[in-house]
């Protein structure tokens, strides 16, 4: 039975999972890829995600920038107020090692310092493009 | 969440993050009834460190940095580095090179307004404007992507030129693109001039006077929408813009309508200035040598970005990196002005007039603070717009 | 339609103009680039100084800058450089601009007593200014309306500048805010 509940919630999950954007502290840029994402020529609703404001309906977080100070604690919260199972897509290079700001001293840099994360995407910005096809990856990785 | 008006007290169900968790707001309102008493900003989410940053890079590295102190508006800030360096190194970038700097920078304006279009829109409850401004948005960003290679962060400038030519191929489309985006733009001026719902959220708000911009150092746009007659590209021009000059856009009634006008406005100068940048662009180099250690020296760089003056204070120490960089964004001037003139002004009316300056929206998780009477809430910004929409219904 | 018959103001105009308004007060002055005037003042005549501009309308306050003027040594058979004790100061500039002139008033502070009158009772909008240089580099500037932090963090360790050329950055476990993950 448990087994059977595990097999149905994956399929909702991976079928229409519902997302949370957080800003970090970036510059922006990947911000503006990201709603791209949901303007009718890139449509990203279609694959059945749909980005929301709350945590507590999340599945995904969609976290862009280099973890400022200020936005560290912030993120923290926001990750614990998902409920399990959660993953964490991080967009863009200062997600991963700080990008260009990396040795700054307001930012953390890598956001795996601060909370897990599943999925990079590299680019500065990546391009919406590349955003969808790593949350497909997210998804497909899910079905596994 | 729900929101119960009692006669004195506001009461709201703080949204997903707890209440007695301390948050850092954004913004602070303070109220008496309806009425905005006080207003503070505390920014910070996006502080990185980069002014020290620079001190750590030589100047080439620097360049590819403050090119991201805003996704939004790159180029300018790259444009405004690379021209004060090389006001240190005592050279001039060639013609070619400038007005290629100058069209892209026209570009990068065109975007941002559509891009402020649209946001202006969404905060106002008008989101079938923001679809088609964010759509129509696709073209210029096209256009930057066949010039550039890049959609965002285009990376045009090197310290002494540009590194990108345009090609016949690139002529063409630019020209059919301004054609389409100028037709497109006719309608979006309809809208903001007639339609009757979006009116009555932006006629008579939001009024700043001509006196009032002068004394807060209001710049751009903001400013340009209260009579003042202020604009880096004609009181000081740089790059291609002696060749190219642009026109003086204002308007006088200092309102959120005016300031709609205003950004329009300028989009029809910056489709006609494209076309003439790309019928007469001057022959010759795209780069001038610089040396690699800057002498010793100060500088200061001033250009207009989409969102007003922007400045840059440079010292150089003889060495390859810079001694101090001071960037000082359009968007702090206008928060200072617009915090100082939101008192007195309904706090439903508080979303679309901070939307009304075009700030760098850092955070789309904004906090907000009121403070009414003995009593204290955070809001979401979502909750914040929400009641703007919902007051006006 | 009223017309207002236009004037053209050169820009050596608007210099004179400033060079006037600040003259009671200059200590020295200099043009280090076209279009631009510095005039170097006292700390305790700052507000007369922003008073004279403001009365004679002259342009708008742009900016102001804050600068570590340290003086530096550098170690024997490297490149390193580092700050020297006891030596260099403070500085801060007003930028103002009118048109395409910029006239920066020039004070110079000493580390240890970094203290100026606030301009925000002439010029409100200068809060945000003033509160950005005092958290950066150190300066006390006195009777200013707001204190708080405006770009750091609320959990930035007290009497840490990170403008002042003396910082040279937290450690990693001082940004996770001293928590082991």
């Amino acid at each position: 039975m448990a087994n059977l509940m595990e097999k149905l919630k994956t399929w909702a999950r991976v079928n229409s999972p519902w997302a949370i954007h957080f800003n970090s502290g970036s510059c922006n840029g990947c911000d503006i890829e990201i709603l791209a994402t949901l303007t009718p020529r890139y449509d990203v609703e279609r694959f059945g995600i749909k980005l929301q404001g709350s945590p507590r309906h999340a599945d995904v977080l969609i976290c862009t920038g280099p973890v400022s100070l200020q936005a560290r604690d912030r993120l923290v919260r926001i990750y614990e107020q998902m409920p399990e199972p959660k993953f964490v897509i991080a967009v863009g290079s200062c997600g991963i090692s700080g990008g260009v700001f990396q040795g700054c001293y307001n930012v953390v840099g890598d956001i795996s310092e601060v909370i897990p994360v599943n999925v990079y995407v590299p680019g500065c910005p990546p391009r919406p493009e590349a955003i969808i096809y790593g949350v497909v990856q997210l998804l497909k990785s899910l079905q596994e | 969440m729900e929101n119960t008006k009692a006669p004195e007290k506001f009461i709201v169900a703080i949204g997903p993050q707890h209440p007695a968790l301390k948050e850092p707001g954004h913004f602070e309102f303070t109220v008496d009834g309806e009425i905005v008493t006080n207003a503070t900003a505390r920014l910070g989410f996006v502080h990185r460190g980069m002014e020290k940053g620079t001190e750590d890079r030589n100047y080439v590295q620097d360049l590819y940095l403050m090119e991201r102190v805003c996704g939004i508006c790159s180029h300018v800030h790259a444009m405004a580095f690379a021209l004060g360096v090389e006001k240190l190194a005592g050279v001039q970038a060639p013609p070619r090179a400038q007005a290629i700097r100058e069209l892209i920078g026209e570009l990068e304006r065109i975007h941002s307004h559509l891009l402020w279009l649209g946001v202006a829109a969404h905060e106002g409850g008008f989101d079938t404007l923001f679809m088609y401004t964010w759509r129509d948005r696709e073209t210029v960003m096209e256009l930057l992507e066949i010039l550039t290679g890049n959609r965002v962060n285009y990376s045009a400038n090197v310290i002494g030129g540009v590194k990108i030519d345009v090609n016949k191929d690139q002529k063409d489309a630019l020209k059919y693109g301004m054609d389409f985006l100028e037709e497109r733009t006719k309608h979006y001026m309809k809208v903001v001039t007639e339609d009757e719902t979006f009116l009555g959220r932006t006629r008579n708000i939001g009024l700043m006077t001509k006196e009032q911009a002068e004394l807060l150092g209001a710049v751009g746009p903001t400013a340009r929408a209260s009579g003042v007659e202020r604009d880096v590209r004609v009181d000081s021009p740089y790059a291609g813009y002696d060749m190219f000059p642009v026109k003086l856009v204002t308007e006088p009634a200092g309102d959120l309508e005016a300031r709609f006008v205003v950004r329009i406005n300028e989009l029809y100068e910056s489709y006609r200035l494209v076309r003439k940048i790309v019928s007469k662009l001057p022959d010759g180099e795209l780069t001038v040598k610089v040396p690699r250690r800057i002498p010793e020296g100060e500088t200061i760089s001033r250009v207009e970005a989409p969102r007003g003056e922007l400045f840059y204070f440079m010292r150089s120490n003889g060495t390859d990196k810079p001694d101090r960089i001071k960037v000082r964004t359009p968007s702090l001037c206008n928060w200072a002005s617009v915090l100082t003139l939101a008192v007195g002004h309904k706090l439903a009316d508080m979303p679309m007039i901070l939307a009304g300056i075009d700030p760098c929206f850092s955070c789309n998780d904004r906090m907000v603070t009121i403070n009414r009477g003995n009593d204290t809430q955070v809001w979401s910004w979502e909750d914040l717009r929400k009641y703007g929409i919902a007051y006006y219904k | 339609m009223p017309t207002t018959k236009k004037i053209k103001v050169t820009s050596a105009d608007i210099l004179a103009n400033a060079h006037k308004a600040l003259q009671p007060w200059t200590l020295s002055e200099t043009t280090p680039e076209e279009n631009r005037l510095d005039i170097t003042v006292d700390a305790s005549n700052i507000k007369n100084c922003v008073q004279a501009l403001m009365d004679v309308k002259w342009g708008y306050l742009s900016a102001i800058t804050a600068l570590d003027r340290a003086e530096f040594e550098t170690a024997e058979g490297t490149t390193e450089r580092t700050p020297v004790k006891g030596k260099g100061n403070l500085e801060i500039l007003y930028h103002f601009c009118s048109g395409p002139v910029v006239t920066t008033l020039r004070v110079a502070l000493d580390y240890q007593k970094a203290e100026i009158d606030t301009i925000c009772d002439i010029i409100p909008s200068a809060t945000l200014y003033e509160r950005e240089a005092a958290e950066l580099l150190g300066i006390d500037f006195k009777g200013t309306p707001n204190t708080e932090h405006l770009l750091l963090p609320d959990d930035w360790p007290t009497g840490v500048y990170p403008l002042r050329k003396t910082f040279t950055g937290l450690s990693k476990k001082q940004k996770l805010g001293n928590k082991e993950k």
